[in-house]
């Protein structure tokens, strides 16, 4: 697997975008917004018609996407110009029925050529009929990020985590994106320090951080900050200027 | 690392996030502990025969076999349970899991309201709370169900997101427990979803194919030929089907939702009338309604429990197995078969279960009497009044509607 260049233990930020949110051209440029004001890798998610993981506000933005015509592989367009034009790591974020139906095999080549860092699709257990799936990702050295839960039975936990590449994902909490509920639990934290015991991989942490306090909150606890559905919010009140000035604000304390 | 358990064939599985992992593994281990439970057997029993009211009955329709002078035709009438469908079956048993798992919230997704309704009814029974999901289209179109869910304590919660349908329900189900695992058990209606759910709510309806097994054998003296039966997410047609499995003879018939026609967005028929199209969706891996980029479709049909775009997983099988035959049915045909058998029996179907009738009238006479076919009426039809007075007796209805909005 290729190795992730996080930079000297310090605490990286992953940004979320639904591609084709509000259309292909404004979520490309808010993409590489994010990537010019700190973002340190971008999570990119094709749109699905049943978000299974996501709350409210990412399902509307996947639904936006989707009446405005949106496909896979304008998607996986959008990632190969992201990587071009920005240099920084993408990882792409969807649901099982998309490379499922355009074919595991297309999907991963298609992924391949648009030079994806890695693939998070939290739809497809390790222990699923799709091992085929595995067995590509992994002859073709693609990343494959699981996305690990607290309340995870430990057997399965290392299970899930032993089949991951690039990074762990963890929730902070038991739940779907999108909570707006103040602080960090103890338990989420206390969650991301086992995953850490359990792997010599970077450990991503996200599911509820929704400021920059939030997110600095996490250093030297995880490798990787992930935050989602605020900035939907703060792009749907104030635009990719709004979204430019809180990843700045994130990323600031720590330059 | 591939779970064989979880599947049938290659259909089914469990296609969740992680966070769901150990809520279903939990309900997995207690429902295989429970399903061999002597105990738990005879209070399912004992629930099903005083409260729900079974065993229901097998009727012979003998004015609709003379009028179509064909197959001798029996009538399974889930109709007459408790509640007024099959739902019920299912809802006691999970009940009854839930209590053993400690839960003492049931929620539910709902389309026609039917399981909403059984549901809320077992929450009431056995002291649970409970929380409905409901599509907005579908709390407009069946509302006598929401008032009646309501009146049971159980909170009626409205799905603005989507096609505001079933589908819709279950994902806004999925995700309200997954944000509420510890304290709630997900009490889903059909025989789909993720593993152990489409095994265990089969198991609960099994109970009407055991009885017409058991029915036929003293009316009859004889196995039937042909099993029909309405399928949206399909368990009451399984419940039918399963436990004549081992009967190669019997054809058992499936009938979908034709909708007013064969456009995208105009029916939910997932085999019957184009090549079936393999998907992911709502935890589980099956025959979908789904565009070229497999984004699942908007679905129509004029009863709400057949609303749907995905298949239970051990249908597909079947279907691919060659063991089950799927058909489709217009929503004007079984708007007609509403009307034909409660004319020619007395006996008001479900708009759902409608379906099967509809398939029955056109299917009846090509046999001979000495064919035997049974029809699952899965459910009675004074729910859909809003929807069938409209079409059969619109001015009456409308002005009925209007003097009863002044009263108010």
């Amino acid at each position: 697997m290729c190795e992730l260049d996080i930079a000297g233990g310090r605490l990286s930020l992953m940004t979320h975008v639904v591609a084709g949110y509000p259309d292909l051209e404004s979520s490309l440029e808010l993409a590489v917004a994010m990537a010019d004001s700190g973002s340190d890798m971008i999570e990119v998610q094709i749109p699905f018609s049943d978000p299974l993981a996501d709350g409210p506000v990412i399902m509307k933005a996947n639904q936006v996407a989707l009446d405005a015509g949106m496909t896979p592989v304008q998607a996986l367009e959008m990632v190969r110009e992201l990587r071009v034009s920005t240099g920084i790591p993408v990882f792409v974020m969807t649901y099982a029925n998309i490379p499922y139906s355009m074919g595991l095999k297309r999907f991963v080549t298609m992924a391949l050529e648009a030079d994806v860092n890695g693939l998070i699709i939290p739809d497809i257990p390790f222990d699923s009929s799709l091992q085929e799936f595995f067995k590509l990702v992994s002859e073709h050295r693609l990343n494959n990020i699981y996305v690990v839960s607290p309340d995870m039975e430990p057997g399965r936990l290392r299970d899930a985590i032993g089949s991951s590449s690039g990074f762990v994902y963890t929730t902070l909490r038991v739940g779907i994106t999108g909570a707006d509920r103040g602080n960090i639990s103890t338990k989420g934290l206390e969650f991301v320090r086992t995953v850490k015991r359990y792997t010599t991989l970077p450990v991503a942490a996200g599911f509820g951080i929704s400021s920059p306090e939030q997110f600095r909150s996490l250093e030297g606890i995880a490798d990787i900050g992930v935050i989602g559905s605020k900035l939907i919010k703060i792009y749907d009140t104030s635009g990719a200027h709004g979204v430019e000035k809180f990843v700045k604000r994130c990323v600031s304390d720590h330059l | 690392m591939f779970n064989e358990e979880q599947y049938f064939g290659e259909f089914g599985g469990r296609y969740v996030p992680e966070a769901l992992s150990s809520a279903l593994d939990e309900l997995d281990r207690a429902y295989r502990r429970l399903k061999d439970d002597n105990e738990f057997k005879h209070e399912l029993e004992s629930e099903l025969n005083d409260y729900v009211g079974r065993p229901s009955p097998l009727y012979l329709a003998d004015n609709l076999t003379s009028n179509l002078s064909g197959s001798k035709i029996y009538l399974k009438l889930e109709s007459h349970n408790h509640t007024g469908a099959h739902k019920i079956n299912n809802a006691v048993g999970q009940a009854l899991v839930a209590r053993e798992l400690g839960k003492n919230v049931l929620i539910a997704e709902t389309g026609a309201g039917q399981h909403g309704l059984a549901t809320a009814t077992v929450a009431a029974r056995f002291g649970m709370g409970c929380k409905v999901f409901m599509g907005e289209v579908d709390m407009k179109r069946q509302y006598p169900n929401v008032y009646l869910m309501r009146l049971l304590g159980a909170d009626v919660i409205p799905v603005p997101h989507g096609t505001r349908t079933l589908k819709d329900a279950i994902n806004a189900t999925l995700k309200y427990w997954i944000e509420n695992i510890e304290d709630c058990h997900y009490l889903l209606g059909s025989a789909l979803g993720p593993h152990p759910y489409p095994a265990m709510v089969r198991d609960f309806q099994s109970v009407i194919g055991r009885e017409v097994r058991e029915q036929i054998m003293e009316k009859e003296g004889r196995l039937p030929d042909m099993l029909v039966a309405c399928v949206g997410g399909g368990s009451n047609a399984l419940g039918l089907f399963h436990p004549f499995m081992d009967q190669e003879n019997i054809r058992m018939i499936g009938v979908e939702a034709g909708g007013r026609g064969d456009g995208p967005g105009e029916h939910a028929t997932r085999i019957a009338v184009s090549q079936p199209k393999p998907g992911i969706a709502h935890g589980y891996l099956s025959y979908f309604l789904q565009d070229e980029n497999g984004q699942l479709l908007p679905t129509h049909s004029v009863s709400a429990g057949l609303d749907y775009a995905g298949i239970g997983p051990e249908h597909a099988w079947l279907y691919k197995e060659g063991r089950t035959e799927y058909v489709s049915v217009r929503d004007h045909e079984a708007v007609e078969a509403y009307k034909v058998l409660a004319g020619s029996e007395g006996i008001i179907p479900a708009l759902e279960s409608s379906h099967a009738v509809a398939f029955a009238l056109k299917e009846a006479p090509k046999h001979g009497g000495d064919h035997i076919m049974v029809v699952n009426i899965s459910g009675r039809g004074d729910k859909d009044i809003f929807i069938t007075a409209a079409l059969t007796d619109k001015d009456n209805w409308k002005n009925f509607l209007k003097e009863e909005a002044c009263d108010v």
